[in-house]
């Protein structure tokens, strides 16, 4: 292993979210649709080409750290302290793009992404020698970043996606269930999965 | 708070994955060895990126893998020197906050980088603020009516700028004596962790700086001594 370059670029946090998003509803496709292959398999004639607790040829093995990472990112970036519930990407990139008027640093534009300061005292942590450098703007970039943030719709979306997680949970390791239940336990695993997922699919269409 | 790093390494995919897009094994493969690992004077992995440069898989003699030479770019928990970031209190002691980011534990606030004047109550077993205080001495500030202090308690979500991160390479060294002579190993320090400080208007617990009447300029750093 060779690191080339530590810091090519920073990243939001709204941007670390969507893409952590994105692989958790890839998974969950995933893991529906080798439920439903191992199912119709089982369904059409009996004899499994798949052997017992081995993974799927077509699938993807998720390892557990991934997994973990992953769900308590979502849940430190998603919480409601945090203002990601109301951004936008079009919000962000209209609020990076008026703040280039302003003196500003990488940094600091990074920061008023992620923190989204509503409040002078916010800003005043954020950005050094505040009065000195901007004065009287100070109250534009606060109306800036206010006019950035949707109204919150993370209720639905946040239920769903801790539901996601809990459907998730339960079948990282479907084979090994299978095995230990039989059928019955594994058909109503599947119809579980299918809820959640679909619950997800909504979930992409909301984000695009 | 997050960033980018570019990394080459060379990672074998197993036969049993042969069946899946290599691109998706790859980062599968990648993603298992890195993430929710700390790399040393890099940060905390958190998962790929995208891959930047896959090279031919190579069959080596030996194993059935394929070698593949990767580019790719990680995205790595690193907050720089002097960012804000919000966490949440996950315990105190005398010496230090310690708080949590749910997906990372190592961030301290030591006692020197509190609002000053305070002390740790051993009764509450949190730290408290004493605003506009001319007490200096830990007993002193003990001795005060509860009712005044400002206290940070557990799984309150706190506001703070990074001072410092300190990366300790936790590998064993080589044996030093044959079994037997067993060597009591200190405790185990975390491979990775942050110091943050909260001893600056508008930072410390979120709720202190909520709904503070909305003026400008000095008058406003006033108030907020006024009331905290």
């Amino acid at each position: 292993m060779e690191v080339l370059n530590p810091r090519s670029a920073l990243l939001s946090n709204y941007e670390v979210l969507s893409l952590l998003r994105e692989l958790e509803s890839d998974h969950i496709n995933r893991t529906r649709i080798a439920l439903r292959i191992k199912k119709e398999e089982e369904a059409t004639g009996g004899s499994s080409t798949i052997i017992p607790g081995a993974k799927h040829p077509s699938m993807v093995e998720i390892s557990e750290n991934v997994r973990t990472i992953q769900v308590e990112a979502i849940q430190y970036l998603s919480a409601s302290h945090q203002p990601t519930s109301m951004q936008t990407p079009e919000g962000i990139a209209r609020l990076t793009k008026a703040l280039a008027q302003y003196d500003l640093t990488k940094a600091e534009k990074l920061q008023i992404v992620n923190l989204a300061p509503t409040q002078p005292v916010e800003l005043y942590v954020i950005i050094e020698e505040l009065e000195d450098r901007l004065g009287q703007s100070m109250d534009d970039i606060l109306e800036l970043v206010k006019s950035s943030l949707s109204e919150p719709v993370p209720q639905p979306q946040r239920f769903d996606s801790l539901k996601a997680n809990g459907v998730e949970i339960e079948d990282t390791f479907p084979d090994a269930d299978a095995d230990a239940d039989g059928d019955v336990d594994m058909e109503e695993q599947f119809d579980d999965t299918g809820e959640g997922a679909g619950i997800e699919g909504d979930l992409d269409v909301e984000e695009d | 708070m997050y960033q980018l790093a570019i990394l080459k390494d060379t990672t074998a995919i197993h036969p049993a994955n042969f069946g899946i897009p290599p691109e998706q094994a790859i980062i599968a493969e990648l993603n298992k060895k890195y993430a929710n690992r700390v790399l040393h004077d890099l940060g905390l992995c958190i998962c790929v990126f995208d891959l930047t440069e896959v090279g031919e898989g190579k069959v080596r003699y030996g194993d059935g893998c394929l070698w593949y030479k990767v580019i790719f770019r990680l995205v790595v928990f690193r907050p720089f020197i002097s960012e804000v970031i919000v966490a949440k209190v996950k315990s105190s002691d005398e010496d230090s906050i310690r708080l949590s980011l749910g997906f990372f534990d190592d961030v301290y606030v030591p006692a020197t980088y509190l609002p000053q004047p305070s002390a740790f109550d051993p009764n509450e077993r949190a730290h408290f603020w004493l605003p506009d205080s001319e007490l200096t001495k830990s007993q002193d500030l003990l001795d005060t009516p509860t009712a005044e202090r400002m206290y940070i308690d557990s799984g309150e979500i706190l506001r703070v700028r990074v001072e410092g991160d300190e990366f300790y390479d936790d590998e064993p060294g080589p044996p030093k004596a044959l079994e037997g002579v067993q060597v009591e190993r200190e405790a185990r320090r975390a491979p990775y962790s942050i110091i943050c400080s909260i001893a600056e208007q508008g930072l410390g617990p979120i709720a202190w700086w909520k709904g503070e009447p909305v003026t400008e300029g000095d008058t406003m750093i006033e108030a907020d001594n006024e009331e905290g």
